[in-house]
């Protein structure tokens, strides 16, 4: 039964497995020093050694785990609210829902190109100002973009994790058994107490799914931190860029050194994460 | 809605109607419940019993007729409904689940041990206080829901199909449970379900809505021996209508007979042939073909089989659920 179900995957799972673990086998052993371009070398950790005495790339970490937290954070409540929203509208008005996958449709780029022509200091909103006589001069408008705090990629990934998060937990919210509010209110609960004790145990198993998601995209994404991140610091996906693309080949096993740092992360993370929602979520454990 | 109580009465529902759309649910559906009784709303699947349920508990807004509550203080003993399928909150314990209308009354720790303790001792409950809601079988499930109203000490506990998710074993004693339980704490129940006989036992009041419309509203022995109309009376049970060839030989007037009533013993004489025998557990339901009409009979043993013949005797301790009442025992 169990070799049969193998080889039904088999299909899926051979070149799924091949590509990853080749290409992490490929980025650890380069991240030691192994299977260069340059010729076969030695292995040596004296590349996570360096990454110890690289202060920009701890400012680079630090970044990316801000933006990564706060725009997953945001996402996830800014969805819940929404989902929320649109679950306590009448069946017919929920159909203004669908604005919401505009976000979901666009690519990650086109959103960040949008961020960037809106709200630069020369976008569309500084622009409209300026012609509404609003501001005198459009550098006037504040530079929310590079500040140097990852604002501006918030925003573009706010655009993007948003509806994500709706959709998830719109998912469960909409299949939501109405009686157990209803069963709560008339035992006496306000909806306060009715919505942190009944619906939001119900929502987290979502939300937990859609934070680890949000966050470690955001953490490892490239395009939106290339339109509307900085260098200095820049997120870590840039860094790598910068080193693998823009540095001489013997730097490149620090670049594979900090990815091969970034996917122990996102997996000790993950797991740290889960073991985290389950301990939340203890009455599912128990089922 | 509450409002000045006009006697022993806790609730009064005038004039109730309901449509969905343009198909009428019910209409003109008045009853009084009296405080502390028990009340069972019975009737086939679609008759709109549970509708009328949540209209009581506030859940739905009936379009036309009112519900008056004449408890006082609707806020500290509120109205409350026990789901079909009893809706406790999966993500609470047993304890969890009980102690939760008092932790929203703002009650202490332990204040709500010392309340919840009895009430988990009386519905056999004190090892399941940490089980949650999807390790606890049907019944357990169901006694938590009672316990978690019962609790808040309700004006008016509403039940809706109580023994739907129950085993039949389990039915009667549920009925019964719940019976005792409604009486121990004097709580004022209604309760909706299509078990005639659990209703029948555990019932001060039978409703009983056909067609929409609540079509009687007496005690149980009543209903079921004096109903309104034929469809009541077919509803509650099978009929024997003792028509007048049948009545001439019994020397009865045309009436309509429980099977109760009817007993028969095997002769080989006898006017009627079994032409039917279904086993029906603690109970033998034959079908007696006589003067070639059918009619149904009750017996405890399963003594007769199809073919046999038998004499019927008629008992004058059931009297007719319609026509003349007779004095003395028939026998044909």
């Amino acid at each position: 039964m169990r070799r049969n179900v193998i080889l039904g995957l088999a299909p899926l799972l051979l070149p799924y497995c091949a590509l990853f673990c080749a290409g992490l086998t490929l980025t650890l052993a380069q991240s030691m020093g192994l299977f260069l371009p340059l010729g076969p070398g030695e292995a040596t950790l004296e590349y996570y050694q360096a990454l110890t005495r690289d202060q920009g790339l701890g400012l680079s970490l630090r970044l990316s785990l801000f933006v990564a937290f706060f725009s997953a954070a945001g996402s996830v409540l800014g969805g819940t609210v929404l989902a929320l929203a649109l679950w306590r509208m009448p069946p017919g008005l929920r159909r203004v829902g669908v604005v919401s996958k505009i976000g979901l449709i666009l690519p990650h780029v086109a959103v960040a190109f949008l961020v960037l022509l809106m709200l630069s200091q020369t976008g569309l909103v500084s622009s409209a100002l300026f012609q509404l006589g609003l501001i005198s001069t459009p550098e006037e408008f504040p530079n929310i973009l590079h500040t140097g705090s990852g604002l501006g990629m918030i925003l573009a990934f706010l655009l993007k994790g948003v509806p994500f998060a709706l959709l998830l937990i719109g998912a469960v919210l909409f299949g939501f058994d109405i009686r157990l509010i209803q069963t709560a209110r008339m035992l006496g609960a306000g909806p306060l107490r009715t919505f942190w004790s009944v619906t939001l145990p119900r929502l987290l198993p979502a939300m937990h799914s859609a934070f680890i998601i949000l966050f470690l995209y955001a953490f490892g994404s490239f395009d939106i931190p290339f339109v509307l991140g900085e260098s200095h610091p820049g997120m870590l996906s840039i860094r790598v860029f910068d080193i693998f693309f823009h540095r001489d080949l013997s730097q490149r096993p620090q670049a594979m050194a900090i990815l091969t740092v970034m996917f122990v992360f996102a997996a000790v993370f993950a797991m740290l994460y889960n073991r985290f929602a389950a301990y939340m979520d203890a009455w599912r454990r128990k089922l | 809605m509450n409002a000045e109580s006009p006697g022993h009465d806790l609730l009064r529902v005038k004039g109730l109607g309901k449509r969905f759309g343009t198909t009428t649910v019910f209409h003109d559906v008045s009853f009084d419940v009296a405080r502390g009784s028990l009340v069972s709303l019975v009737g086939p699947s679609g008759a709109g019993k549970t509708t009328l349920l949540h209209i009581i508990a506030g859940l739905q807004k009936a379009d036309s007729g009112t519900v008056s509550r004449f408890d006082g203080d609707g806020d500290r003993h509120p109205a409350i409904l026990v789901f079909q399928d009893y809706v406790l909150f999966p993500n609470m314990t047993v304890f969890q689940n009980i102690a939760f209308g008092l932790k929203a009354r703002g009650l202490s720790k332990a204040a709500i041990r010392d309340k919840v303790a009895p009430l988990l001792n009386y519905f056999h409950l004190e090892d399941r206080a940490e089980a949650y809601p999807a390790q606890l079988s049907g019944g357990q499930k169901q006694r938590v829901a009672i316990a978690r109203a019962m609790i808040l000490e309700p004006s008016l506990l509403l039940l809706d199909e109580p023994f739907a998710n129950l085993d039949r074993n389990l039915k009667m004693e549920t009925a019964l449970f719940i019976r005792s339980t409604q009486r121990t704490f004097g709580i004022t129940t209604i309760c909706v379900t299509h078990d005639l006989q659990e209703a029948l036992a555990m019932s001060d009041h039978i409703g009983v809505m056909l067609g929409g419309k609540l079509r009687q509203f007496a005690p149980p022995l009543e209903v079921y021996r004096s109903p309104v109309d034929m469809e009541t009376a077919r509803f509650l049970g099978p009929v024997n209508t003792i028509t007048a060839p049948l009545a001439r030989l019994l020397g009865l007037e045309i009436c309509r007979l429980r099977p109760e009533a009817l007993r028969m013993e095997p002769d080989p004489e006898g006017p009627g042939i079994i032409i039917a025998s279904h086993f029906a557990g603690h109970y033998m339901s034959y079908t007696v073909r006589i003067l070639d009409q059918d009619l149904a009979v009750y017996a405890l043993e399963p003594w007769a089989q199809p073919g046999d013949r038998v004499r019927i005797h008629i008992s004058n301790q059931y009297p007719p659920i319609f026509g003349g009442s007779f004095t003395e025992d028939s026998c044909v």
